[in-house]
């Protein structure tokens, strides 16, 4: 791995400024590069992320065979493996490359936004006996199965069918849920049978389960209004009792991603691939590998899909049996967002395989996979902050389409390794401190608490005004804590 | 020669370790033990006398392949057999082939839930008196 310093200074000055908050690097920086490399970022963010390898991370990403126009990199970019994370691609189909390395494992983690009738004043009492009651009810960390088992038939369906079998049949939601959700949670290239059998041992038991890490559920409160029009089409408005949810496909996903880099790492040779980092391991889409991936990775973000429609039955009972039974107690379904995926898009009249992982699609008006009530204004984009910090909403503008291949950033972004986000913040000191700002905190292991600190992550309010100054998407709520599970 | 080491270098936002061998095999059950440090927040963690053996038989195209593949069945199975694996014999090691005992316990609590081992960075070299690796971990 290239040091770090020389990187930065070889790289940074290189970079030129092409639009508000957006910066390209030539591709003649590199004799392998492809197309240029492209950041949207004020100066702060560039600073920072030129403190780990993410810049050279997103120029591997342009030496991808098949790549059309730029690899970008989102504000919340920083240092993954492969791709770095807050890295979107496309490659031409039906020849160009899937990689992978380019979703990232934790195949369709994403986000849900489902709002209430209710104002924040009106049940704060109840919030710690809310906060608790979802800590029991929604299974979190290592060894804690779903309170779903599904047998072989139905775990099936559920990679083959997504959220429309788990509502139907399971019983799980309903049918309104269904266009709030991307894809209306089933992505129709999906094909179980690429999905082997440790996948499913992996994944079997894990539907409605949280997971670790950064995934957490939070009830949250709409504390500002930026854009009327858009929050009114989103059902938001101030004072509002949210709840968002981040997690992903689970171990399932995981194993779909781990299959898939040994059965291409197996196959760059005989496809004449040769890659400077060989976590980009990729095939050509139409070649056997390509296409098994494709078939298993929608099976995957299907499963997502399912587990955040699981969590979110979980919440409207939790919600019912503290707040009551009435309308406005009732969860609904703002939107669902993907932030770790591959899509075939279309651009320019060219079939694409957008690869985003660590970002959010962001269609503007009139795309006419939005639902209806959302064709005004754009679609939904979330972006969490961390533990304490506040979370966003934006909507999709048009121009993003030119701008970032209708992508937009997927969060804060780490500035800080865990490692020293440990020795810098007291897992116990972090929990009294939001304790006394009024934030509830459901999470076993201080440790793990240090490690999400909210200093280890950048300002996302910076974030998120960089990604509307580069004009990809427009402010329409801020969201603050105010009860956090995580696992 | 005794057991090799290991140690967590900073990555902002997974888990890269440093793995030293003084054979390929230590080098092989050293990243094990990396591993069930991570996951259990614990130094050499104890295993229980009556845990269950289990048999690892992996083929990859070269040894860092191998490496990478030993790390993700030991991720795979403690995610779908509920365990983490903190005794690890490898019998037989040639450049692409592994047969290895594993054994563990199915843990309390897990400090970090690890999602597969990766390629990136990956390399292993030789020294005069030890192997070397580096491994990124997706956490």
């Amino acid at each position: 791995m290239e040091p770090t310093v020389e990187v930065q200074q070889r790289l940074s000055p290189l970079l030129r400024q092409i639009g508000p908050a957006l910066y390209e690097l030539d591709p003649s920086f590199r004799e392998d590069m492809r197309v240029p490399a492209r950041i949207v970022a004020d100066e702060e963010l560039l600073r920072e992320m030129s403190q780990d390898h993410s810049m050279l991370q997103l120029v591997n990403v342009t030496t991808l065979p098949g790549i059309q126009g730029f690899a970008i990199g989102m504000p919340d970019m920083h240092e993954g493996y492969g791709f770095p994370v807050g890295g979107v691609a496309s490659t031409l189909l039906p020849h160009g490359v899937i990689s992978p390395g380019g979703i990232g494992f934790d195949i369709n983690c994403g986000v849900r936004l489902l709002s209430t009738g209710l104002l924040h004043g009106e049940v704060e009492a109840l919030l710690p006996a809310l906060a608790h009651d979802l800590a029991r009810s929604i299974p979190t960390g290592f060894g804690r199965h779903g309170r779903l088992s599904l047998d072989l038939e139905q775990l099936e369906r559920v990679l083959a069918e997504g959220v429309p079998y788990v509502v139907d049949v399971l019983g799980l939601g309903t049918r309104e849920d269904l266009p709030n959700i991307e894809a209306g949670g089933h992505l129709s290239g999906a094909d179980a049978s690429r999905i082997s059998v440790r996948a499913r041992e992996r994944g079997h038991d894990q539907l409605g389960t949280l997971g670790g890490g950064n995934h957490f559920i939070e009830v949250q409160r709409v504390e500002r209004i930026y854009d009327r029009e858009a929050a009114e089409a989103f059902g938001l408005f101030e004072g509002q009792l949210t709840v968002l949810i981040h997690t992903g496909s689970r171990g399932l996903g995981h194993q779909v991603c781990t299959d898939a880099v040994r059965e291409m790492d197996r196959a760059l040779a005989r496809e004449g691939i040769r890659l400077v980092d060989r976590q980009l391991a990729c095939a050509p889409f139409s070649s056997p590998e390509g296409q098994d991936y494709y078939a298993a990775m929608c099976a995957a973000a299907n499963f997502a899909w399912c587990n955040r429609q699981v969590l979110t039955h979980r919440v409207r009972e939790v919600f019912s049996r503290r707040l009551g039974s009435q309308p406005e107690c009732w969860p609904r379904i703002v939107y669902d967002v993907a932030h770790n995926i591959a899509k075939v898009e279309t651009y320019g009249g060219e079939r694409l395989c957008v690869h985003r992982k660590g970002a959010t699609r962001a269609f503007g008006p009139g795309n006419a996979e939005l639902p209806a009530a959302y064709q005004q204004v754009g679609q939904p984009v979330f972006i969490p902050g961390s533990m304490g910090t506040a979370s966003f909403v934006l909507a999709g503008r048009s121009e993003s389409r030119a701008i970032s291949l209708s992508s937009a950033c997927h969060g804060a972004g780490r500035r800080m390794s865990r490692a020293t986000a440990k020795r810098q913040v007291v897992g116990a000191e972090l929990r009294k401190e939001l304790n006394a700002r009024g934030i509830i905190v459901e999470c076993p292991s201080n440790a793990e608490l240090a490690e999400e600190a909210p200093t280890a992550y950048k300002d996302v309010d910076r974030v998120v005004d960089t990604v509307e100054a580069a004009g990809i998407a427009r402010k329409v709520a801020r969201l603050v804590p105010l009860a956090v599970l995580k696992g | 020669m005794e057991a090799g080491t290991y140690q967590f270098e900073p990555h902002t936002g997974e888990v890269r370790i440093r793995i030293e061998g003084f054979s390929l095999s230590d080098l092989f059950e050293e990243a094990g033990y990396a591993l069930a440090e991570l996951m259990l927040g614990e130094e050499r963690p104890e295993t229980p006398p009556d845990a269950q053996e289990e048999h690892v038989t992996l083929e990859a195209s070269d040894t860092e392949a191998l490496l990478v593949d030993w790390l993700n069945e030991l991720i795979s199975r403690a995610d779908a057999r509920k365990q983490v694996y903190t005794d690890f014999t490898v019998d037989e090691l040639s450049e692409r082939k592994l047969h290895a005992r594993i054994r563990g316990f199915t843990p309390p609590v897990l400090k970090t839930a690890v999602k597969a081992a990766t390629f990136h960075g990956l390399e292993i070299h030789e020294h005069e008196e030890c192997f070397i690796a580096t491994v990124v971990l997706d956490v």
